[in-house]
């Protein structure tokens, strides 16, 4: 009996001791700050063809779903392949687990779609209400899993409007108007704004400014403002200038197509924006809200490399993978300008990304950024000059970069998303 | 006594004819009572050809379409033209519908149109080939690639035009039609000569209108009891179309100082609502485009011997807005709901107001050297303002601009063998003068980069040679090197959605046709005469729309076009005047050129078939005429048409899996006619049914066109 005791004794501390070694791995930093960890995904592939998306580009818009981006992948092809979407979706889309949601083309409805198979498949649809968006533009952040927060300016841009959606059934939970008042001197409201989410302290950022109504854009007339609103009842308990005469580096298609904002796994809060230098370059600077706080830290600049700031990834140890532009190089869509580069939001170092200790290429596309993360691993897709589209991928552990899948030349390589599998 | 009989053929310049339109037309008198020693004749049968079929086989390749054998029935000249060949009219939706031609694969802006000449934008922005009245019209010219100098256009693809009818008679024609989805349409023209004076007055007069409340099939509507969107059928709701015209002119014929000389006036109005936008399910139900023009016009044309001369002049003061006010968002139900933003694209409100004033100055001398060569020098001016506003945005700024273009022609043409050798060669001069006083986004615009007054002169030439073996065969060739202006639009922008260009370079094109044709008179009873005709189209710095650097802006740029080869041909029977058979049939195949990508890297599209155009079409039209059936002189003519246009992708073929891709289906339409005249066409009846087996249609993407309809016309015609 005694013997029987002793083994179960010692079963169950070994038990103990195992299970205890398991869980000191939640501890480690890297899985701490990494939300993406996940067993069954894909990889979708978003490419255009007749020029590169962003600004409001209708493109004729294709999607392949491939199952690995490893080097030993055939070269990936949309020869009579993949999914044409661009009647129904647009390529600024918003991606959540196993399923898109976006307001489509049609513009009358908030939508849930997989793409399966070669066809995109309605998971469900709602008709708008009383607030009308347009299709990509508009901004969004997700409260908890199910729960999708959609805001942007009205139709004449003179006040913010929002919609809270259920997303398993895109039910409209509330919606109204945010209770912000146009700036002194502004005319009309940035387009959408950018919106996110800090579990944290449980706050709703938005952040947009004021611009005067003349044709050709207008002009800015204040700082960037941050919002602070309650995610309970959409109200605004403050509303502050940043200190900074800068605005988000996106400022018309929220987070459709590029990231502009990140929480960190000590609850700070990131957004990418850019001033007008005085030699007329525009400049990008990753400022910070402090976790518990809702002003900005005014010694913090996290981005002291030239110029703009396009995307930024977070992928956890407080570490970026951002895409950003060499303006020296060129501002335009098309031009091979725009370079990968890992910012390290401690030491805010950027260093640019290398494969055997060459850099990256510059690649082209501005709206293009061609991020994804999974499993501690960033797929960045660059698009050369002279070259075929070619995916690495940077191991956030090691910080080693490896070669991806290759794609075919003559496509205009616009987004890598991470999908996961449909249960 | 000997009988025999003899058949003359003779070629009239200019023949007017009504009824059936063989291209040969047999007009046959019984000669008796002659001596008895004189050689007899039982009857003389006298084949003159149209001015439509001259033109055809003349060295340039053109549908020359008679307009009277259909001037009856309850059609448009567009509804006519689209079942030519190498034609197809791509339409958004019912009467009065945006619209968009194309000629041997060319469309759009690469298309011009004109009305005797002149053009047609001189009658108003509101005047198309959809509400311009038939019975003014004797045929309908349509150019493809080559166009001819004495146009004087900057058309890249083609030309239309329109060549009304120049009786020397007092008439009077009027009309009245009645059709689905509550059509009703009405025209009335005609012509006065003083007595005792060589003074004509022409007024005509029209209008159209349409509720358009056609079956929209298998649209999506909101079912809050299954709680999602549901396909069903429903009405359109909100597409009226309204337009009148009316013109008078006033001149005189054969006078000692004047050959023609006619002043006139002319008023346009056009209201149209708004129904969808460029996808079906986007519903308006309240914006609507209007537009009133108002024309003054003197034409002029005098023959000095050798030397003729023509003259006309023009303004038109053009006005139209876009109202866009409600904040509402619209179902196929035809209910709506509050929305954030206007109905077009979800802004502000607005009402914006477009005037465009046009001068035009069309001048020509023909030097005829002697009976085989023949110089004529064309001058055409065309300024265009372009003045903006907008009454209900008030962050709109206006603006004015203003683009005038010479164009000036120099012709040569020859004739050897009997006329069977005819060949014209011409050479054009484009001048494009800007007066720009913008200087603002200059690293956009490139207005940095340019001379702010400039003129510009660009050259294009052609030649057309057509040959006759022997009646039924006969060769023809044709090329031109051909250059189109950027529009106002192109170049200037428009203040709001789209940056001025000004660095814009015009399009250019290598147009190249071929075509072999012929008529073969069988015998007494039966003619066949066919066309086949193949087409080449070499067009570089193509100009087309982009999205600029900025939110929501377009620009217009250049970029390396595409090829496009094909052929089209038509092949028509006759038996004697009462059976006519019309065959048709059109294939292109357009390439797209762009070897690079806009970043410089290779493109996947280079080489591939353009998408979204139809390609493959055709068209069969058979009518049978009965004589005398219930009284002498008149006339029941009967007629089906078919029309097959083949399915094509909306986007690039090659990429995509098959079942994913969005395609515009195959279209089998077929329409019949009944048309009962009398009295030597006095009293004309005309009962229609179109797309009679209600086929679901349409030419782009899910914008569906009228199902099955019915119409019936009424024109009495007094001379």
């Amino acid at each position: 009996m005694k013997k029987f005791k002793f083994l179960l004794l010692s079963f169950m501390a070994l038990f103990i001791a195992f299970g205890m070694t398991s869980c000191s791995k939640d501890d480690d930093p890297k899985q701490e700050d990494d939300p993406t960890i996940i067993q069954d995904y894909h990889f979708d592939l978003w490419v255009a063809l007749d020029r590169h998306g962003g600004m409001g580009r209708d493109v004729q818009t294709l999607v392949r779903s491939l199952n690995s981006l490893e080097a030993d992948q055939p070269e990936i092809t949309f020869q009579g392949q993949g999914t044409e979407v661009n009647s129904i979706l647009s390529l600024e889309t918003i991606l959540k687990g196993a399923y898109y949601y976006q307001v489509p083309v049609s513009g009358d409805r908030f939508a849930k779609y997989t793409i399966k198979d070669n066809q995109i498949q309605v998971v469900k649809e709602r008709r708008f209400q009383t607030n009308t968006y347009s299709t990509r533009k508009y901004t969004h952040a997700w409260i908890n899993d199910n729960t999708l927060v959609i805001m942007a300016a009205n139709g004449d841009a003179s006040k913010i409007i929002w919609t809270k959606l259920n997303a398993d059934d895109m039910t409209i939970i509330d919606e109204g108007t945010l209770d912000v008042k146009m700036p002194e001197g502004g005319e009309l409201f940035t387009t959408s704004g950018i919106l996110t989410y800090r579990a944290s302290d449980n706050k709703l950022f938005y952040f947009y400014y004021a611009k005067t109504g003349k044709a050709f854009g207008g002009k800015r007339v204040t700082p960037m403002m941050t919002a602070v609103i309650n995610p309970a009842n959409m109200a605004v308990e403050s509303d502050k200038p940043c200190f900074l005469d800068c605005e988000m580096v996106g400022t018309a298609y929220g987070e459709l197509l590029q990231t502009t904002t990140f929480i960190d796994g000590n609850n700070n809060l990131y957004i990418a924006c850019v001033t007008d230098d005085a030699d007329g370059n525009e400049h990008s600077h990753l400022l910070k809200i402090p976790a518990n706080s809702t002003s900005f830290d005014q010694s913090y600049d996290g981005f002291t490399a030239d110029g703009k700031l396009i995307s930024v990834m977070y992928v956890g140890n407080n570490k970026v993978v951002a895409y950003a532009r060499e303006d020296k190089i060129g501002t335009k869509i098309d031009d091979f300008s725009h370079y990968y580069t890992v910012l390290d939001v401690i030491s805010k170092t950027s260093t640019p990304i290398t494969f055997n200790g060459q850099r990256l290429a510059y690649s082209s596309g501005r709206f293009s950024s061609r991020m994804a993360y999974v499993n501690h691993k960033a797929y960045i897709g660059v698009d050369a000059e002279g070259q075929k589209p070619q995916i690495y991928i940077y191991d956030v552990a090691t910080g080693q970069t490896s070669l991806g899948a290759t794609m075919a030349s003559g496509y205009y390589f616009e987004q890598i998303r991470v999908v996961e599998d449909v249960k | 006594m000997k009988h025999r009989s003899l058949s003359f053929l003779l070629f009239f310049s200019f023949l007017q004819m009504q009824g059936a339109d063989p291209s040969y037309i047999q007009n046959t008198d019984t000669v008796s009572d002659f001596p008895d020693d004189a050689f007899a004749l039982d009857e003389v049968k006298v084949y003159g050809k149209s001015a439509a079929k001259k033109l055809e086989e003349g060295a340039f390749a053109v549908n020359a379409v008679e307009i009277t054998p259909n001037v009856n029935r309850s059609v448009t000249l567009n509804d006519i033209v689209d079942r030519t060949a190498g034609v197809k009219v791509r339409r958004e939706g019912g009467m009065g519908s945006e619209f968009d031609l194309t000629i041997n694969g060319m469309s759009g802006n690469s298309i011009r149109y004109f009305i005797d000449g002149v053009p047609l934008e001189t009658k108003g922005s509101g005047l198309t080939l959809d509400n311009v009245p038939l019975n003014t019209v004797e045929r309908v010219e349509l150019y493809k690639g080559v166009v001819p100098s004495y146009l004087s256009s900057d058309a890249l693809g083609g030309a239309v035009n329109i060549v009304t009818k120049k009786s020397r008679r007092n008439f009077l024609d009027a009309s009245y039609g009645i059709a689905s989805f509550h059509t009703h349409t009405g025209d009335i023209t005609g012509q006065y000569y003083i007595p005792g004076t060589s003074i004509a007055v022409r007024p005509t007069f029209s209008i159209n209108y349409s509720k358009n409340d056609y079956m929209m099939k298998g649209v999506e509507v909101w079912s809050e009891e299954e709680d999602k969107f549901i396909f069903t059928n429903k009405k359109r709701f909100h597409d009226d179309y309204f337009s009148l015209f009316g013109q008078i002119e006033a001149g005189v014929n054969n006078t000692r100082w004047a050959d023609m000389f006619f002043i006139g006036v002319s008023y346009n109005k056009l209201d149209k609502d708004i129904q969808t936008g460029a996808m079906q399910n986007k519903v308006y139900g309240e914006a609507s485009r209007n537009s009133h023009s108002f024309n003054v016009s003197a034409r002029y044309a005098k023959n000095w011997g050798r030397v003729s001369t023509r003259l006309n002049i023009s303004h038109t003061w053009d006005h139209s807005e876009t109202v866009d006010t409600a904040f509402r968002k619209y179902s196929w139900d035809g209910t709506w709901m509050p929305s954030s933003g206007n109905e077009l694209n979800n802004k502000g409100k607005t009402i914006r107001v477009y005037r465009r004033p046009l001068t035009v100055v069309n001048a020509g001398v023909d030097y005829s050297i002697n009976e085989h060569h023949t110089l004529a020098f064309n001058y055409m001016l065309n300024r265009r303002g372009n003045d903006r506003y907008d009454r209900a945005d008030r962050f709109f700024e206006p603006s004015n601009d203003i683009v005038t273009k010479h164009i000036l022609s120099l012709t040569y043409s020859q004739s050897f063998f009997d006329q069977k050798w005819q060949t014209s060669y011409f050479v054009k001069d484009y001048i494009n003068a800007l007066s720009i006083g913008q200087s603002d986004d200059f690293t956009i615009t490139g207005s940095d980069q340019i001379d702010k007054k400039n003129s510009k002169s660009y050259w294009g030439a052609g030649i057309g040679t057509r040959y006759t073996i022997w009646e039924p065969l006969a060769v023809k060739g044709s090329y031109e090197h051909s250059v189109r202006l950027p529009l106002s639009r192109e170049l200037l922008g428009n203040g709001t959605t789209v940056y001025a260009n000004l660095a814009l370079h015009p399009e250019t094109s290598n147009n190249y046709n071929i075509g072999v044709f012929g008529n073969w008179i069988v015998d007494d009873d039966n003619q066949v005469s066919y066309e086949a005709n193949g087409f080449i189209r070499h067009v570089q710095n193509y100009i087309r729309a982009t999205v600029s650097e900025r939110e929501g802006m377009m620009q217009y740029i250049n970029e390396p076009a595409i090829d496009i080869k094909g052929f089209d041909f038509e092949v028509s029977y006759w038996w004697r005047h009462q059976l006519q058979v019309a065959l048709n049939g059109s294939w292109s195949d357009a390439r797209d050129l762009k070897k690079y990508k806009t970043d410089g890297n290779p493109s996947a599209t280079y080489k591939n078939r353009v998408p979204n155009r139809p390609w493959m079409f055709g068209n069969v039209d058979v009518s049978y005429t009965f004589n005398s059936l219930i009284e002498k002189e008149d006339r029941l003519r009967i007629g089906a048409a078919y029309q097959y246009i083949h399915w094509y992708f909306l986007n690039w073929e090659a990429f995509g899996a098959a079942s994913s891709k969005a395609r515009i289906p195959t279209q089998n339409i077929t329409d019949i006619s009944v048309t009962y005249s009398c009295k030597k066409d006095r009293f004309n009846l005309s009962l229609e049914c179109n797309n009679i087996f209600d086929k679901l249609a349409y030419d782009n993407y899910m914008l569906q066109k009228p199902g099955r309809s019915f119409a019936a016309k009424f024109r009495i015609f007094i001379n």
